[in-house]
């Protein structure tokens, strides 16, 4: 049976369904059908975890077609310990988006196929096995999301919507021109995913190559300074739509760093990986210091996700499996805790009409407030912070742990950016929970003393899915064996990959990264 | 500057003193004269005067029956040791007493009229110097303790007599404010100017109840307020306790800072605007707000009418405690109308020019108290 | 050691620290509210029980340990790759004394906060933060491992933040937690930056393989004296902050904003856990002895200036937080100069002594609804409980009379005397320094005339008095419990002189505090120099202007450049590049009608050009 291909189907076959269904649909109606699709492809993707054999670093499962043969492009999919959980993770916040979707009355079909054509896009981006294939699902995924921005989106959605379109354009032409470029160099047409050796291709032509898909991917992921788009794109999206974007498409970028990067040109990469590890810190501690200046609470956890992705190419150019598999673990516990951040900012900007951290105070407050949503926040941001006992302290320990020796400057300065994500959050938890209720700014104290805030109350159903989400978030946090176990032979292999290996070996560090030089 | 939706924020008017001084000469109720508010006032009253019967009561046992007792383990049970009362009990299904305790606290704190000046006189120190031999001589662990420490039950004693004309101050305003929801019902009472003039009527009538508190020691009965003292309900009981609860208070835990480098609270008590009509009503129910207590107290006894009316607003159930907090307020500055009113130094039709300044003084001082107090609660709702 | 050849109390020890973490999740129905009609004290009679099983537990344990000696037990987490992170207890005397101190406290505070917060309606989240609180703690003295004692040590700063934060809606709380829980976080990222370090190059976090690692490593010179200052300096920096020592003493201050019961378990129990980390990574300073002057120095800041600025306090919370800092400071000369032992018995003194003072502040602060010494007398004659505890109290803390720290004083001063008598003259004006505050607010407080709002102080509710009651006896009976607690070489082992000395000093300090004027409208002195300096103690040095002026003003500053860096640099250069390769300036604002067009559009351009380059790559090679 073509286990990956139903992955594709279902969210594929569930769009054009929706698109083509005759007659008039409520939304309400057209929500459920998503729901249901979407509901289906989690339980398959669930039912491809069961058949997954975690102890085998090679690609399973896989199902392959001739295509255009001539053009090196095949219909080739697998799924390994890298993909398998972000496509879990693309199944549950795909289905969290959709549920928390209650609003559409603007054409709500078109919303909903385009829901489900970026999830599909988005498994049969993780899941190809040829370049080119990645490719047009990379690209496919774009034009929704850009629809959904522009679209369904805030006051100033068309400038957020036209400057992601430029910005994902270019990442897309950049990473084309890699595949081709390699095509090109080498001399043949398979589009396969094998590494590619000094035998085969001048380092130079390596660099060049592995330059275009770092900065095409480094767009993506986003990373500093090319993340300009996404603190845009994120406060003009609204919440559903965030939630993917954060939770989902930017792993995209972290997961073509992991495979097509480092997969593709480990040598290259090798040399290059000093540099890397210091864009990397750059790129934590300027996400996390603008993350300080921001007033929008959304664009301040927008900075956050330019801050924590940071850490995955601090990871990657480590290259050890404790850090690839942090890289890993850090793909997920960041996909679901900035889906959760995302999920509560949309709760408060739904019920208060503002995310202005200067007019939103004592939210906490049990009858008139939010109080859940307050708890909630406190539990989304600590996790975010790396604190133990949730997902992102594991993720970013063992993204530490196993870079410091290779660049120990690197990680010193990524881990003060950690430090730092504790200053932003705990300065909007206490901005905007703690003290009086209040929505106005506190420039008269007895008039602000004095006010009577009424805000929508928030409904059970309406928390469920940030409830989910945390729940998640916790249960990584205590018990993260299980993912570890999911992925520690494909981050080990990615690791381990010969030629890097070697590579390393010659370039890189000393195992006592402390010892004299090692420091800087 | 972000745009907040209008209809989520509402600031009500802020009368000022002179509004507020006119409004009393002309024999106005402070609260506007709506349906609404009638129904507000009367039905929170309704509640509060069940609440207060079972203060009432449990303040009287505390004083009679666990006097000086050093673990007094069930002194919230009044006596009764069933294992379902224990129960309930254990389970905190029950009225939280330790509000009561609270305002007796707050009235002793603050210490003002009759009831505290007898409690400095010499002829209460003789009378607890009686009770307090009769009661050292059968308990070792208090006869060890007076000698070092020759405060501690006298102390104690003017605590249990607080606390029991606390009692019996709450068993007549309970009586008046169940009084009020039948006179309501039947009809009698159709307006707030009549609920005003109800409790009036109740509190004048009451004026001059004595109030007494007598113990048991070792099976000999001693006094510990003599009627021969003189104490009166409304000048030794009620006003020290409009004072101590409605106007001064106690700042609370969880808004005002108790740092003493911050200076948040005023050294001089009398400053103090802290009190129920001064209280901020949007975090009740949050940490370190004691009348959250009293709120979930009422909201046990809200009558059918008011819980009705509260659906219809805001959060419906989700924010009730606030609503009836908010409801509160306008009936205790109903409560606070009648009792100006019934404590005018002279009619206030009266002719003479000296009757009419005296009235128009003591309106100015009360009025100018009030100015700061929440009157934002007294306008109708938009 | 097979576990199954164990007694069920310690096979099961695991179990310890989830007694708290278990009263938390007990609590939850009502710290939610789900319960509309109901109050929320079963939570706290829930979490009592809870607390009282650890206790009973505890003592099975260190009862058995007593006869089989210590034990260690280890249970697997999470392995990975070359990472094994595993959850190890250490099961020895010190541990469980400290487990029996953390979980007795915790249970005799909580009975206390019954009647301390009886009008709190939120009582249940505060039993469901104290049994977070009492969770970790408890994880943190029985942890065997680096990183187990990190992960709680973190815990620990989520939980004070949260309780500090437990009056949300009071201005001063809201800046209180945040400090309190950054600063924190800066020790903590300090320590995490020296555990990641050690993990890398040690391989396992137990403290006993880090040890041989240590050893090995400072043989064969492996580690460079950077690194091994660098390491050293991350170790301590996570107990300089749980301890409250200078300069990262800040938070204790503001966390007395919080309720006063967690106040109690803050001042005894936090910093006791922070103290005991520093002494179980004492052996990994080896490589740094930079770290071990900084503790020295630190120590000795703390334990003067901490000492002096409690002096100036008009705060009656404040004047005994100050405190904690000062001993704690002792704490850390007695680990630095490697006198664990000392070190253990001081904590274990001060810890129940300090608790107790705070449980009668908190006496007072529920009768007199106020903290302002000036505003305080005459509550000596009336609360017996009260005033009992205050004196034994501070009889404990006090190098004077024969109770607790007395010993701790005199082996001190007996230990320091002939190596470092330096740091034994910082002991002993410690001891005279905390004898004068605690006689000066004595003072203040219980004697004199009653003032207006002390005027009725009758004792407090049982449920307050009754703790406190048990715990006076309990610091009354401290030397034998001290006794058993350090048999060899016995707590009175010092000379005469040393005794003499103590009580001079702590002598002269009640003498001082006798004496010293007490001003109760003016807290401030007319003469200029003395004022300037009761102003810089009073205000702790400036220390919250400095900060501000420095750390915050810093981050503030590089926030602010990197967000001018972002919205104008790097966003006008997006707009700049825009506008010129979209040829209009209208391009980047793309009209909302013209949204299905433009989307059309994009689909067919890149369809185009997916194939175009197809069609190129097929005419490439065909």
């Amino acid at each position: 049976m073509p286990m990956l291909s139903i992955l594709l189907l279902i969210p594929f076959a569930g769009a054009l369904a929706l698109v083509l269904w005759p007659g008039q649909l409520p939304p309400g109606r057209l929500r459920a059908v998503a729901l249901v699709v979407l509901g289906l492809q989690l339980a398959w993707s669930l039912i491809v975890l069961a058949r997954f054999d975690p102890t085998s670093s090679a690609m399973q499962l896989q199902e392959a077609l001739p295509w255009v043969s001539g053009l090196g492009l095949e219909y080739r999919l697998g799924v390994d310990g890298l993909s398998m959980p972000l496509v879990l993770i693309n199944g549950a916040l795909t289905l969290v988006s959709a549920i928390c979707t209650r609003d559409i009355s603007q054409r709500p079909r078109i919303y909903f196929a385009l829901l489900l054509v970026i999830s599909g896009a988005v498994n049969g981006a993780f899941l190809a096995e040829n370049l080119l294939l990645f490719f047009l699902f990379y690209e496919l995924e774009l034009i929704p999301l850009w629809a959904l921005i522009s679209i369904w989106g805030g006051a100033n959605r068309a400038y957020a919507a036209t400057k992601f379109l430029i910005f994902t354009a270019v990442s897309g032409i950049l990473i084309l021109g890699a595949f081709l470029g390699l095509a090109l160099a080498t001399g043949t047409v398979d589009f396969s995913l094998t590494p590619v050796s000094s035998e085969q291709l001048a380092m130079g032509s390596q660099l060049l190559l592995l330059g275009a898909l770092l900065i095409g991917f480094g767009i993506k992921v986003p990373l500093f300074p090319f993340h300009n788009w996404l603190p845009d794109a994120h406060t003009q999206a609204s919440t559903p739509v965030s939630v993917l974007l954060a939770g989902v498409l930017l792993k995209l970028g972290t997961y073509g760093l992991l495979r097509f990067c480092l997969g593709l040109f480990p040598e290259a990469w090798a040399q290059l990986a000093p540099g890397l590890a210091i864009w990397a810190a750059v790129s934590v501690l300027f996400g996390s210091l603008a993350a300080i200046a921001q007033k929008d609470m959304k664009r301040m956890v927008a900075y956050s996700s330019v801050g924590h992705m940071g850490y995955i190419l601090l990871a990657a150019a480590a290259a050890t499996p404790v850090a690839i598999l942090g890289a890993v673990f850090q793909m997920v516990s960041h996909g679901l805790i900035s889906a959760l951040l995302f999920l509560l900012v949309g709760i408060v900007y739904r019920k208060t009409g503002t995310r202005d951290l200067t007019v939103l105070h004592g939210l906490l407050n049990p009858e008139r407030g939010l109080p859940f949503t307050g708890t909630l926040m406190i539990l989304g941001v600590m996790a975010s912070a790396g604190m133990p006992g949730m997902a992102g302290f594991i993720s970013e320990f063992m993204v530490f742990r196993g870079s410091i020796s290779a660049y120990p400057l690197a990680t010193l300065l990524s881990m003060l950016g950690s430090g730092l994500t504790a200053v932003y959050f705990l300065l909007l938890v206490n901005r905007a929970f703690f003290g009086r209720l209040a929505i106005t700014p506190a420039t008269d104290p007895v008039a602000h003393g004095r006010l009577d805030v009424r805000l929508a109350p928030v409904a059970p159903r309406e928390t469920i899915p940030a409830t989910g989400l945390a729940m998640a978030v916790v249960a990584i946090g205590l018990l993260p064996a299980g993912l570890g176990r999911l992925s520690e032979s494909t981050s080990t292999a990615i690791a381990q990959l010969p030629a890097l290996v070697s590579a390393l070996q010659l370039a890189a560090a000393p195992l006592w990264g402390l010892q004299p030089g090692g420091l800087g | 500057m972000p745009i907040i939706p209008a209809e989520l924020v509402h600031s009500g008017g802020m009368p000022t003193a002179a509004e507020l001084e006119a409004k009393l000469l002309a024999g106005q109720t402070l609260l506007a004269d709506t349906r609404e508010h009638l129904i507000e006032v009367v039905d929170v009253l309704k509640s509060y005067g069940e609440v207060l019967d079972a203060y009432s009561t449990n303040l009287i046992f505390q004083a009679e029956h666990q006097f000086l007792v050093p673990v007094p383990l069930f002194k919230y049970l009044d006596g009764e040791k069933s294992p379902a009362k224990i129960w309930r009990h254990l389970n905190h299904d029950r009225i939280n007493f330790e509000y009561a305790e609270y305002c007796m606290k707050a009235m002793l704190w603050h210490g003002t009229g009759g009831l505290d000046a007898y409690l400095d006189s010499a002829a209460f120190a003789e009378n607890c110097a009686v009770i307090i031999r009769r009661k050292t001589r059968r308990d070792p662990l208090l006869a060890l303790l007076h000698p070092l420490f020759s405060g501690f039950l006298i102390e104690m004693i003017r605590t249990a007599a607080t606390t029991h004309a606390l009692g019996q101050f709450w068993r007549v305003m309970s009586d008046l404010f169940l009084d009020l929801a039948r006179a309501e019902a039947d009809g009698s009472v159709a307006s707030i100017e009549a609920v005003v003039e109800f409790i009036k009527d109740g509190l004048v009538a009451a004026a001059a109840n004595p109030i007494t508190y007598g113990v048991e020691v070792a099976g000999e009965n001693l006094w510990v307020l003599p009627p021969e003292a003189g104490l009166t309900f409304l000048v030794d009981v009620a006003v020290p306790y409009v004072e101590a609860v409605f106007l001064r208070g106690l700042p609370f835990l969880g808004t005002v800072s108790f740092n003493a480098q911050a200076q948040q609270i005023s050294p001089d008590q009398a400053k103090f605007a802290y009190g129920a009509l001064f209280a901020d009503p949007l975090p009740t129910m949050g940490a370190g707000i004691p009348p959250s207590l009293l709120m979930q107290d009422m909201f046990r006894h809200l009558p059918q009418r008011l819980d009705g009316l509260y659906r219809k607003r805001t959060r419906g159930e989700g924010d009730v405690r606030v609503k009836i907090c908010m409801s509160f307020q306008k009936s205790m500055f109903c409560v606070t109308n009648a009792a100006i009113r019934g404590t005018f130094p002279h009619p206030l039709n009266s002719p003479e020019p000296a009757a009419r300044e005296a009235n128009r003084a003591y309106a100015a001082a009360w009025a100018a108290r009030l100015a700061a107090a929440r009157t934002d609660c007294l306008d109708p709702l938009p | 050691m097979s576990a199954s050849s164990l007694s069920l109390p310690i096979q099961l020890v695991w179990i310890i620290p989830l007694y708290g973490f278990s009263g938390m999740l007990l609590s939850l129905p009502w710290a939610a509210g789900w319960f509309k009609r109901n109050g929320p004290r079963p939570a706290a009679y829930l979490n009592l029980l809870v607390t009282l099983l650890a206790v009973i537990h505890g003592s099975l344990i260190l009862q058995q340990v007593w006869q089989l000696g210590p034990q260690h037990l280890e249970f697997p987490w999470f392995q990975a790759a070359d990472l094994d992170l595993r959850i190890g207890f250490d099961l020895s005397l010190t541990n469980l004394a400290a487990l029996e101190l953390v979980t007795g406290l915790s249970l005799l505070g909580q009975v206390y906060a019954l009647g301390y917060l009886d009008k709190e309606w939120s009582l249940a989240r505060f039993y469901a933060l104290v049994g977070f609180f009492e969770g970790a703690l408890a994880g943190v003295v029985l942890s065997s491992s680096l990183f187990m004692s990190y992960f709680l040590l973190e815990m620990l700063t989520l939980s004070t933040y949260l309780l500090v934060g437990f009056w949300y809606a009071q201005p001063l709380v809201v800046t209180a937690a945040r400090d309190a829980f950054l600063t924190k976080r800066v020790g903590d990222v300090l320590l995490l930056m020296g555990m990641v370090a050690l993990s890398a190059w040690a391989g396992s976090m137990e403290f006993q393989d880090l040890y041989v690692w240590a050893a090995e490593a400072d043989a064969s010179g492996a580690l460079t004296p950077l690194a091994g200052t660098l390491l050293g300096l991350g170790m301590i920096a996570g107990p300089m902050g749980k301890c409250a020592q200078f300069p990262m003493h800040l938070w204790l201050d503001e966390a007395m904003e919080g309720p006063n019961p967690a106040s109690i378990l803050r001042n005894s129990v936090v910093v006791t856990a922070g103290a005991l980390v520093l002494m179980k990574v004492m052996p990994l300073l080896r490589f740094s002895p930079l770290a071990t002057t900084v503790l020295l120095v630190v120590g000795t800041i703390s334990a003067l200036a901490g000492a002096l600025v409690a002096i100036a306090q008009v705060d009656i919370k404040r004047a005994f937080s100050y405190s904690t800092t000062s001993y704690l400071g002792l704490v850390f000369i007695a680990i630095a100069l490697q006198q664990p032992a000392i070190a253990l018995l001081l904590l274990f003194a001060h810890g129940l002594s300090k608790a107790l003072l705070f449980m009668s502040v908190g006496s007072i602060i529920a009768t007199t609804n106020c903290q302002d010494l000036t505003e305080l007398g005459g509550l000596g004659s009336r609360m017996p409980a009260t005033t009992s505890a205050y004196l034994v109290g501070s009889a404990g803390l006090v190098g004077l009379l024969p109770l607790g720290c007395f010993w701790c004083f005199g082996l001190l001063v007996e230990t320091f005397a002939h190596q470092q008598p330096f740091f034994a003259a910082v002991c002993l004006l410690t001891n005279a320094l905390t004898a004068f505050n605690l006689t000066r607010v004595y003072r203040h407080v219980f004697l004199g005339p009653s003032m207006p709002k002390t005027k009725r102080a009758p004792e407090v509710n049982w449920l307050m008095a009754l703790p406190m009651v048990s715990l006076t006896v309990l610091v009354a009976l401290m030397p034998a419990l001290m006794g058993r607690l350090d048999p060899v070489p016995g707590i009175a082992s010092f000379s005469l002189p040393v005794a003499i000395a103590v009580v001079s000093s702590g002598l002269v300090g009640v003498a001082g505090g006798a004496v010293a004027p007490l001003h109760k409208f003016w807290s401030r002195s007319l003469l200029q120099p003395l004022r300037v300096l009761q102003d810089l103690l009073a205000s702790d040095f400036y220390t919250d202007r400095i900060y501000r002026a420095t750390i915050v003003a810093a981050v503030a500053g590089l926030a602010r450049l990197s967000d001018w860096l972002d919205s104008r640099v790097v966003n006008g250069l997006v707009n700049g590049i825009g506008r010129l390769s979209l040829a209009s300036a209208d391009g980047l604002k793309l009209g909302v009608s013209g949204q299905l067009q433009s989307y059309l559009l994009t689909v067919v351009l890149a369809i185009v050009l997916l194939l175009a380059s197809l069609q190129w790559l097929e005419w490439l090679h065909g």
